[in-house]
């Protein structure tokens, strides 16, 4: 019994969303929906900070440590921003509030039991109750053919991926005879299984699997239809967070359980790392599709972030986290610019001469631009920083300097959309205002992009790798 | 590995017999393939047809709301043979998870998949 207080704050997540499946044909509007799941977000970190505390429990395969709970805390920031940022699409394009909200608390259920796992089955359990929820979630404006289309691409590779994963964990349990990431480690440097061929072959057949949770090339194939499939909002949320969960879960791996099979490991995440960056800023150039370019800018964000993996050390993790979170806030809010501006924002042209006609959301998107482009003093420069300084004492500094280019690559396709607003005349008539709950979504996304731009140690000290 | 050598047998000589079976048929056999005979045998139904006509949804409602009872009773099962050594915290949480398939039997129900009209 004991073991369930440290799933408390998984286990508020799943109470909301089990009273709004119940009283689901009585709601009728998006915005007490979103309040309700911003309450539980709210509700999930207070009690995870009353009953969970510190500890391991169900036979080692859950950890509650200070990594637990930074990525507990991501996620439910990113929930309750994902809940206020879907309000006005729900209604306009006539969805269910309470499924679609019930399907974004499971969404983050999982994520937070795929950050709090030590095991690899139960790393499975949570990224496959985050992709699950997904698919539907992609795929839940019926009426559009693009969305079926993103929806079905998804699952088939996701499916994919899950079935190597599942496949490198059957390979690892054959070895090592154990799926806890202790158990695992300790098991390979007791019987001296290091360069086991088969062990090889799990370790790799994980990280590919993984690699699909987090759209890494070549494993992005699905990142761009689903993202410029789903309504704005899920893209949104699926970009930052479900990035965030595969990194979780990347990082604790590398750092427990494959350990001692690190040159392999981090052999695997240079390619990935060098790949994705390369390839998701190039492919993003000729992007004329906003949403499509921010997914091919995200396949690149992925491949920054694991660079601070790639090193193996505990410096090297808290690094990605601070990517992670800082990758999510700018997203979630380049995402919510497209969703004020509604219909007119997915096209990249729509944005000539914003910032005369939208003065306030031209100079809130450029903030985003910078930060993803990774200009101080923006979260975006200093996450940067953290994770290519750490790739560079690893002595990857090919891979450093690729980095460097590649953002200087980005910079071409993010501050086009700059050069868009601020040096073109406007175009048609001038968007309206922005909805109220976008407007406080998008303050706090700038807030925290601001602010982890100006004050990175503050993070710092959250980020404890496990 | 020597307890992998029957399995080595086994995929050895079922391939044996079959690519036999498949060289004596094409060999000895007569051949006058005709438009039926070359399409892909699938038991009398007709292999490739755009589809054609609706499938009433509610036959898949009834599926689904099978699969949850199913789903239900393949976990309950083991769980009432070890019930003795599991105590208090097996009974709470096969609360918990029967909490949970009944609140999406109730969604089910709610929105009509229970009515056949």
């Amino acid at each position: 019994m004991t073991d369930l207080a440290l799933l408390a704050p998984e286990l508020v997540l799943v109470i909301a969303a089990l009273v709004l499946i119940v009283v689901a044909r009585r709601v009728q509007r998006a915005l007490p929906a979103a309040l309700f799941v911003i309450l539980a977000a709210v509700a999930s970190v207070g009690a995870g900070l009353i009953f969970s505390g510190q500890g391991i429990g169900f036979q080692a395969s859950i950890s509650n440590d200070s990594y637990t709970h930074f990525f507990k805390v991501l996620f439910a920031a990113t929930l309750a921003l994902g809940a206020l940022l879907s309000v006005k699409h729900l209604d306009a394009e006539h969805i269910r509030p309470a499924e679609f909200y019930a399907l974004l608390l499971l969404s983050s259920t999982g994520m937070m039991l795929a950050a709090s796992a030590t095991d690899l089955l139960i790393v499975y359990l949570g990224l496959e109750l985050m992709t699950l929820c997904s698919y539907v979630m992609v795929g839940v404006t019926r009426e559009r053919s693009a969305s079926n289309e993103g929806a079905l691409k998804y699952f088939l590779l996701a499916s994919f991926a899950s079935a190597l994963f599942l496949y490198g964990i059957s390979l690892a349990y054959g070895v090592t005879g154990a799926t806890e990431y202790a158990a695992i480690a300790s098991a390979v440097q007791q019987r001296g299984l290091t360069g086991d061929p088969l062990l090889l072959a799990a370790v790799i057949l994980v990280g590919v699997g993984l690699a699909f949770k987090i759209a890494v090339v070549p494993f992005h194939a699905w990142a761009p239809d689903a993202y410029q499939g789903a309504s704005t909002p899920i893209s949104a949320f699926l970009a930052s967070t479900s990035k965030a969960a595969g990194l979780a879960a990347l990082g604790r791996l590398g750092l427990m359980a494959f350990a001692p099979e690190q040159p392999v490991w981090s052999a695997v995440l240079v390619w990935f790392a060098g790949l994705s960056m390369a390839g998701g800023s190039l492919l993003a150039l000729s992007q004329t599709n906003m949403k499509r370019m921010l997914a091919y800018s995200s396949i690149a964000h992925a491949g920054y972030a694991l660079l601070g993996l790639i090193p193996g050390t505990p410096d090297g993790v808290s690094a990605t986290m601070a990517y992670a979170s800082a990758y999510a806030f700018m997203t979630l809010g380049a995402f919510g610019v497209v969703i004020g501006l509604g219909s007119r924002g997915e096209e990249l042209s729509n944005f000539r001469g914003l910032g005369a006609s939208a003065p306030g959301t031209a100079a809130v998107m450029l903030l985003f631009l910078l930060s993803l482009t990774g200009i101080p003093p923006t979260a975006g420069f200093a996450a940067k920083f953290g994770v290519i300084l750490n790739v560079v004492r690893s002595g990857h500094t090919v891979l450093a300097v690729l980095a460097v280019v590649c953002s200087v690559v980005s910079a071409f396709f993010y501050l086009r959309v700059a050069v868009l607003m601020y040096m073109t005349e406007p175009q048609g008539a001038a968007p309206g205002r922005l909805p109220a709950v976008v407007s406080a979504a998008l303050a706090v996304a700038a807030f925290m992009t601001i602010v982890g731009g100006m004050f990175p140690e503050t993070f710092a000290a959250w980020t404890i790798p496990p | 590995m020597s307890e992998y050598i029957g399995i080595v047998i086994f995929f050895a000589l079922t391939g044996a017999v079959v690519s036999v079976f498949i060289a004596l048929s094409t060999f000895l056999g007569p051949s006058k393939p005709s438009k039926i005979k070359s399409e892909p045998f699938e038991c009398g139904e007709i292999p490739f047809a755009l589809p054609m006509g609706h499938v009433a949804v509610k036959f898949y409602l009834t599926a689904i709301l099978f699969v949850l009872f199913d789903v239900e009773v393949v976990f309950l099962y083991p769980w009432a043979v070890a019930y003795s050594g599991l105590g208090l915290t097996g009974l709470v949480e096969m609360v918990i998870f029967i909490v949970i398939l009944m609140a999406g039997f109730f969604y089910a129900w709610d929105n009509g998949a229970l009515e056949w009209s």
